[in-house]
């Protein structure tokens, strides 16, 4: 059988780019075809004007994508050059964006309460989980954990579905629980049964996730992220070490993995 | 009206359409970009480097990012020839049936995989209008540019795959020394050389002392390199009469020109994919402009035709 890759490259324009935590922006893109084509979980590679020795693009999850009015929201934080630049992104600027890229959430494996655990800017991700779950009819708890209060977003949007509570934990305590996202996540799989976990977060978590979800017998989705090349499954340099041994692409074959797959 | 000059090239017997390639390990096997345009258009492409047996490559991470480059230590990560064969097969025959040449890259960590390897491939792959051997991958332990860095490395292996096939023999070069290591595979009936492979490059993490890839040092590509592949591309055409693909670094016309009046019949179009997946082909109408720009009715005129 010839692979076929359903990545393209298309152009967008801004619609609004704005602070909405400390460190923490929310950019809306205009981009019709590929707002349409998208499926939560999965991600594109933004092209950020403004350093052109800078090579590499920006992979972004998204919390939306909206294939009406044909925009997609992003919510990341400044973590270097490029994402530093992007914020100094403008109304009606465009560039270039690839996309969809890789394989998104999968649906629970049965129907039944789930159980979101996001860390950090992982929350991105586990919105567009959040939204995309209520949109079936699932139920779902969550817990959203960041370093310091000032840096939490995604609370008010998961609260909004009003599918189930939203946790908070804070390094510092600052809000919410203090401590770390598995601490909030074990007093809630001792008072629920839940169906799936699904999760995205600083890799050290996630692990921790994975394995709290392995004790409970009850399955867990992981969004990895890695550096990246291509974002499209041409250089094999974003690759995931596999417990059967072996790597997979994060890109091509992530960035969502059955938590089970992946050698923590 | 100006006509369109003639832009086929003949690399060491594999008659591209145009000299516009693309570099092994920064274009998957082609299909990874049929979605951003007809990779038919381009006058060949390599694959990944593939050897007898499966490799899994290097741990993570394998990608850093440096001003104007990128530093990768992939490690060769294949399936193996039959399993690369019994995947892209169908794709890389249809590939060639469009007119857009495949050059299948053969990877190795002795003489003796090198050889299996292109057995194999012999055996198996219909479709490779070329080999090439890649005797400078800098980022495996064994074979790669520790065979590749001596003279006398690089003509071992590169008489040892000439005895395997009929088919055009391309050898994909270390950047050191390039002069004599070009001459001594010329020697030995390669017909083309491929320069230049990564540069062994060091990133350090200097708030954990590591390094920014999984191994000390890892290849170093993109705009960066581009005048350094250049002047080696030069070296190498003076040293040898068999034709030349370039790489390194290339991001426009221009660059691509620039490697064709150093001496290159062909151009590769390395990182560049990675950012801009429609790059070579950009690149190819680019080079064609630049080509009647010149008034040149054919590319051939052009090569090698840098005055000093």
């Amino acid at each position: 059988m010839v692979p076929v890759s359903g990545v393209h490259e298309y152009p967008f324009v801004v619609v609004s780019n704005e602070r909405v935590a400390d460190q923490v922006f929310r950019m809306v893109i205009s981009a019709p075809k590929l707002a349409a084509a998208l499926e939560p979980g999965q991600f594109v590679n933004v092209r950020v004007p403004g350093n052109d020795a800078h090579l590499l693009r920006v992979p972004l999850s998204f919390a939306s994508a909206d294939g009406r009015e044909g925009t997609i929201e992003f919510v990341y934080a400044t973590v270097g050059d490029a994402t530093r630049r992007m914020t100094a992104m403008r109304e009606l600027q465009s560039s270039s964006v690839l996309g969809p890229c890789g394989h998104g959430w999968r649906e629970p494996t049965q129907k039944g309460r789930v159980l979101l655990v996001a860390g950090g800017i992982g929350v991105t991700p586990v919105v567009a989980a959040g939204r995309w779950l209520a949109g079936m009819g699932y139920d779902f708890d969550a817990v959203v954990g960041a370093q310091t209060a000032s840096r939490l977003w995604g609370i008010d949007e998961l609260r909004q579905l009003g599918r189930g509570q939203v946790a908070m934990t804070t390094d510092d305590g600052s809000e919410g629980l203090r401590g770390f996202t598995t601490d909030a996540m074990r007093q809630l799989l001792e008072a629920h049964d839940y169906v799936e976990v699904m999760t995205c977060g600083p890799n050290v978590m996630m692990a921790g996730v994975a394995r709290l979800a392995e004790q409970a017998g009850v399955p867990c989705q992981t969004s990895l992220e890695r550096m990246m090349g291509c974002g499209f499954g041409a250089c094999n340099t974003c690759n995931v070490a596999l417990r059967n041994g072996g790597y997979a692409s994060c890109c091509k074959d992530g960035p969502v993995f059955d938590s089970r797959e992946v050698a923590w | 009206m100006v006509s369109t000059p003639n832009m086929s090239v003949n690399l060491g017997g594999i008659q591209m359409k145009n000299p516009i390639c693309t570099a092994s390990g920064t274009f998957g096997n082609g299909w990874q970009f049929e979605g951003f345009y007809d990779v038919s258009r381009l006058g060949a492409i390599t694959c990944k480097g593939v050897s007898a047996e499966p490799w899994d490559g290097n741990p993570a991470p394998r990608l850093a990012q440096l001003p104007s480059g990128i530093m990768n230590s992939v490690g060769l990560q294949n399936p193996g020839v039959r399993e690369f064969v019994r995947e892209y097969g169908e794709y890389l025959s249809d590939l060639d049936r469009r007119g857009c040449k495949v050059i299948c890259q053969v990877a190795g960590h002795s003489v003796q995989e090198y050889e299996r390897a292109l057995e194999l491939y012999e055996e198996l792959a219909p479709f490779a209008a070329g080999f090439e051997i890649n005797i400078s991958c800098p980022n495996i332990a064994k074979g790669g540019a520790a065979m590749g860095s001596t003279p006398e490395g690089a003509a071992e292996v590169t008489r040892a795959c000439r005895r395997l096939t009929k088919r055009p023999l391309l050898v994909k070069m270390a950047p050191t020394n390039v002069a004599e290591i070009a001459r001594a595979i010329e020697a030995e009936g390669a017909d083309a050389l491929t320069l230049i492979n990564t540069i062994p490059g060091m990133c350090i993490d200097v708030r954990t002392r590591r390094s920014k890839v999984s191994r000390p040092t890892a290849g170093v590509s993109g705009p960066g390199i581009h005048a350094i592949a250049v002047r080696m591309v030069w070296e190498a055409a003076k040293a040898v009469s068999i034709p030349i693909n370039g790489v390194g670094g290339v991001t426009s016309g221009e660059d691509a020109a620039e490697f064709i009046l150093a001496g290159a019949t062909a151009v590769s179009v390395g990182t560049q994919n990675l950012v801009e997946p429609g790059a070579a082909s950009r690149i190819l109408d680019e080079l064609t402009q630049w080509v009647a720009s010149q008034g040149a009715s054919d590319v051939n005129e052009l090569i090698g035709a840098f005055e000093c």
